[in-house]
């Protein structure tokens, strides 16, 4: 390239010095400031003192001299008075020249396109993290809706096996169940001699026991629609006509019982068959669930306690009936009329002996 | 007179400029200023033997580590290593800035910043990936600008660490 002409040279040198005001340092080989020129104000660099040392005068020198490598630059250093220039160190006879040249300009344009570019940047950058929150949040929703659901789920078959459906059912949108029902039957059955076995054979052997048996209660009730209410130690109580009414509830629990002695019958206790005591009685009873946590579902009334005296009435093997269940029987059963006796609590009853 | 180069290295809005002004002016402001270039300030930290000042470079983060300019860091001592804890990329940034001078300069001092600790609801570095690094020797320093938690202590064990 051609070198300009001086008139163009003299101008962009004065050029160069009023848009970038120019200025520079001297830095000789003891590292000494040597001298310094140009607008030297525009820097801070007025109170530069010449022959002193640069480090200590110039913070940003330190690291950096002595250096070989020269020419260098460093573009856009903010000085402590807020000017930006771009620092260039050259050398030249042992000694190194630092030149200022005013760079604000370019720096605050840059500056804000820089801000704009960053600000938008960090908002997407957010805006993702947001995202990925909510969706692990909804993730997470899902999660325990399904969880939920799965122990309503199981609550819901918990509820429905201590209570029967239709009383759940109630009980979900009902504070008090407690309902009079006009007619109904209610058997009690236990085994015989059961504590006095129950030692002889061990804990195990005898849950077992009891185990099988409430199975076979469980699995009779709902074969013949009646209602296994509770079991008492080794005594059951279950009830038929609950809790809805429907006729034939004492043909149903008379089957029941006929059935369930033929279960304990095949039932090893011990070294003999499981002998059960089983009596029933029919009649109005009040059917409700008490308890606030644990809800138990449970009949009461007079007839409740007649049907459990009845039983422990009964001889060992026996299905004894009163004789209100027995005019209820729509069909055929064999029984044995019993002599009038005395029941505790209950006077004079009449009551029959179901054999088949 | 001991004075020693440091350079403050940082992805971009970490809070560089803002932990050197909490360090040196004990101010913080809420605003977002982006840094261009390089802004140089200087502090004096008394140490238990001796007096150090040491000579902060804010460099400008870069959302593009490519475009730094290891110029600036030339004639360092020792690096103040700065990732945003809400922002987890930036300690890639952080670790692969210093791994850069390093492969230039050669090994230096350093300690690391998990910045901006006040905003604990959005914090996204592991204790594990924290815990890990700390294993394998890291100085890791959860900071505040905002509030000015271990700022002075990180800064302070960085003035130790290069004026052994």
């Amino acid at each position: 390239m051609d070198e300009p002409p001086d008139e163009v040279r003299n101008w962009l040198c004065s050029f160069v010095y009023n848009d970038r005001s120019i200025a520079y340092v001297k830095i000789d080989d003891r590292l000494l400031v040597a001298g310094k020129g140009g607008r030297v104000e525009h820097y801070g660099l007025s109170s530069l003192r010449i022959g002193e040392p640069v480090a200590g005068q110039l913070a940003f020198i330190e690291g950096l001299l002595p250096y070989t490598d020269l020419p260098f630059h460093i573009p856009m250093v903010e000085l402590p008075n807020g000017r930006v220039t771009d620092l260039h160190f050259f050398s030249d006879n042992a000694c190194i020249w630092l030149l200022f040249l005013d760079a604000t300009a370019e720096h605050n344009n840059k500056q804000r396109i820089q801000q704009k570019a960053y600000e938008t940047t960090l908002l997407r950058e957010r805006e993702h993290q947001l995202n990925e929150q909510l969706e692990s949040a909804n993730e997470a929703l899902r999660k325990s809706q399904e969880g939920l659901s799965r122990e309503y789920q199981r609550s819901e078959s918990l509820l429905l096996n201590i209570l029967p459906a239709s009383i759940a059912e109630r009980l979900k949108t009902q504070e008090q169940i407690a309902d009079n029902h006009a007619e109904v039957s209610v058997l009690f059955a236990d085994i015989v001699r059961f504590t006095e076995k129950a030692r002889s054979v061990g804990a195990e052997t005898t849950l077992a026991i009891l185990n099988s048996f409430f199975k076979a209660a469980d699995l009779l009730s709902e074969v013949h629609g009646c209602e296994k209410i509770k079991t008492i130690g080794d005594c059951v109580m279950v009830v038929a006509g609950l809790p809805l009414s429907r006729p034939g509830h004492a043909d149903a629990l008379a089957q029941f019982a006929l059935e369930l002695r033929q279960a304990g019958a095949d039932e090893n206790f011990g070294g003999e068959p499981l002998k059960l005591r089983i009596g029933i009685h029919s009649g109005p009873i009040v059917a409700g669930v008490i308890g606030k946590r644990r809800f138990a579902y449970d009949l009461w009334g007079d007839t409740v306690n007649l049907a459990a005296r009845i039983q422990t009435s009964a001889e060992p093997d026996e299905i004894r009936i009163s004789d209100a269940t027995h005019k209820l029987f729509g069909q055929e059963f064999a029984c044995d009329l019993i002599p009038e006796m005395e029941l505790r609590g209950a006077g004079r009853v009449q009551m029959w002996r179901l054999i088949a | 007179m001991l004075q020693k180069k440091i350079c403050m290295l940082g992805g971009f809005a970490v809070g560089k400029t803002s932990l050197v002004r909490r360090f040196v002016q004990s101010i913080f402001s809420e605003t977002y200023l982006t840094t261009v270039g390089v802004k140089i300030d200087k502090k004096s930290v008394v140490l238990s033997d001796k007096t150090v000042d040491l000579i902060l470079w804010d460099l400008a983060g870069e959302d593009d580590i490519g475009s730094f300019r290891l110029s600036y860091v030339r004639g360092a001592t020792g690096l103040v290593l700065v990732a945003d804890g809400t922002r987890a990329a930036t300690l890639t940034v952080a670790l692969t800035l210093r791994e850069r001078t390093e492969a230039e300069f050669g090994a230096m001092p350093f300690v690391l910043l998990l910045n901006k600790s006040d905003l604990a609801d959005q914090w996204t570095i592991s204790d594990d990936a924290i815990n890990e690094m700390r294993q394998s020797g890291y100085q890791i320093y959860l900071t505040s600008a905002l509030s000015g938690e271990s700022v002075d202590d990180a800064f302070i064990q960085l003035a130790s660490l290069v004026s052994k």
